[in-house]
């Protein structure tokens, strides 16, 4: 069921902020995307809100990951522009990539002290290996963490300094559904003390629960864009996956909505 | 944040990992293994300083980038494998600090293998050298322990400057896969290709004896050979040796040593845009 805590009822598309959320810390404007002849996406416009957790779903290729290097500024636009307009600090985006990975003669702490060591402000490497739930491998070195630790190292990476941004790519990826679970849950706690996160993700459940604006990328461009609860209302849908199934494959929903037109971004 | 803080957070972050990479120690081992085989089997060991020099010399000249490109080629495609450079960009570190840190990292790494070897040698030398080469002097004629250490320091400015050439080379190709061909192919180019430019500017006679001595100071291997020969071995006689300046071998080495990072840091920043 759409998270009924979702009330947002405007059905805004390229918008990812709303009423109960922040002011716009990153924005795009008419960003696009190409290799070649080959088009990523075009005229994506966005708005990244403080205080909310903003996911990005979408089928394989449609360019989740370049958009979020794209806010990093690791990959520059064929067109269009990444805004920052957040508070002027050492590090204003924390970044966990896809498949992250550190030194592995490090222990877990040390990898996290290392990182600290990069910041000005004081880092409580303990708490952050907590809130990750690794502090009983926190003197474990990163060669004898599993995959699904060493992502949830990078997740404690990732926030270090308390960046007002946080881009993750594909947090959930490669842990167990608990796991999977308390990443969310810990990535949710963060934006509800202020923090910008964006996530990519292909686990609905996770990006329904706890995300509070959803973006679909499609067909070379957003194509539904709202919290979850108003995608469900606007796409008369029981869940994200029905939004996105009618979104993304309009032959294999049971809607009455024509994906077609709410592509675009006009409500 | 202050950009010393961050590069030496970064410096200990290499001096940690050398020191907890096995590969390293087993590294240092064979490196003082050859040398001191070569020192017992040259039989210079017994007669001074000097013979041990020359005794060593080519080897050296060999040696030395093969532990270059061992301990460097790595380095940063490891960084850039792994996606830790990505994380490291939404940091304040900027392309220069981090090439900067990584270089003096694997800097101390191979002063410490090269450099330890070579202490180990002159070790054994002192032991069983003929007693006149006791004497701390460097007048000519006179054999020294301070000879022996000049061409220890010379021969680690001519290692790091090697060093620097590999981490430019590896940052070019920036995969780990591919960094070692890179490494090797780019050590191969400077070091045989720097002399066998001069030796064919010699033949077809664009370079005279002015301008080949300059031009033997910018090659790696012919600068170091020089230094060796002008400030080592070359005390031992009198007379014009024909090299290049101990000061243009010097400086060559130090620009290869400059540019080297200096490019690899450019390099580092355009791939990072």
């Amino acid at each position: 069921m759409c998270n009924a805590d979702h009330t947002d009822p405007t059905t805004e598309t390229d918008q990812a902020t709303s009423d109960d959320a922040g002011p716009p810390v990153v924005s795009t404007t008419d960003l696009t995307k190409r290799y070649g002849t080959h088009r990523v996406f075009e005229g994506v416009d966005l708005d990244i809100a403080s205080g909310a957790m903003t996911a990005v779903i979408g089928p394989n290729g449609t360019g989740k990951t370049t958009l979020l290097k794209m806010l990093l500024g690791h990959i520059d636009p064929t067109a269009g522009g990444v805004s920052y307009n957040g508070p002027d600090v050492d590090r204003p985006m924390g970044y966990l990539p896809q498949e992250p990975a550190f030194r592995p003669q490090f222990t877990a702490a040390e990898t996290i002290d290392f990182y600290a060591s990069l910041v000005p402000a004081a880092v409580d490497t303990d708490a952050l290996l907590a809130e990750v739930n690794l502090s009983d491998a926190r003197d474990r070195r990163v060669a004898a963490l599993s995959g699904g630790m060493r992502r949830l190292l990078a997740v404690a990476q990732a926030v270090v300094g308390d960046p007002p941004v946080v881009c993750c790519d594909e947090p959930a990826s490669g842990l167990d559904p608990s796991m999977a679970q308390r990443v969310f849950e810990s990535l949710a706690g963060r934006a509800a003390d202020g923090m910008a996160v964006v996530v990519t993700s292909h686990t609905l459940s996770l990006v329904e629960a706890y995300a509070d604006h959803v973006v679909i990328l499609h067909d070379d461009g957003v194509a539904a864009a709202g919290s979850p609860a108003a995608l469900c209302e606007r796409f008369e849908a029981t869940d994200l996956w029905d939004v996105y199934a009618t979104v993304v494959e309009p032959t294999a929903a049971d809607s009455s909505v024509s994906p077609s037109a709410d592509s675009g971004g006009e409500p | 944040m202050n950009p010393l803080a961050v590069g030496r957070a970064l410096l200990d972050r290499e001096l940690h990992t050398a020191a907890r990479t096995r590969s390293y120690y087993l590294l240092g081992l064979a490196v003082g293994g050859i040398l001191l085989g070569l020192t017992f089997g040259g039989g210079g060991a017994a007669t001074g300083y000097i013979p041990t020099v020359v005794d060593l010399l080519l080897p050296l000249e060999l040696l030395v980038p093969v532990v270059a490109i061992a301990i460097g080629y790595r380095a940063i495609p490891s960084d850039l494998d792994r996606g830790e450079l990505a994380m490291l960009d939404t940091y304040a570190v900027s392309p220069a600090t981090y090439v900067g840190a990584v270089y003096l990292g694997r800097a101390v790494v191979l002063s410490a293998v090269v450099g330890g070897a070579l202490v180990a040698v002159g070790t054994v030398v002192a032991i069983t050298a003929a007693p006149d080469t006791g004497v701390f002097a460097t007048h000519t004629g006179v054999d020294s322990p301070i000879l022996f250490g000049r061409f220890l320091v010379v021969t680690l400015l001519f290692g790091n400057a090697l060093l620097a050439v590999v981490l430019l080379a590896s940052v070019v190709v920036a995969t780990t896969r591919t960094a070692i061909v890179a490494a090797i192919g780019a050590v191969l180019v400077v070091v045989v290709g720097g002399e066998a430019a001069i030796l064919l500017g010699v033949l077809d006679g664009l370079l005279g004896e002015t301008t080949v001595r300059i031009a033997l100071g910018l090659v790696p291997n012919s600068a170091y050979r020089g230094l060796v020969f002008e400030t080592v071995i070359g005390v031992l006689s009198a007379g014009e040796s024909g090299y290049a300046s101990p000061l243009v071998s010097v400086v060559g080495l130090l620009l290869w040593t400059a540019g080297s990072l200096g490019a690899a840091a450019g390099l580092l920043r355009w791939r990072r845009r």
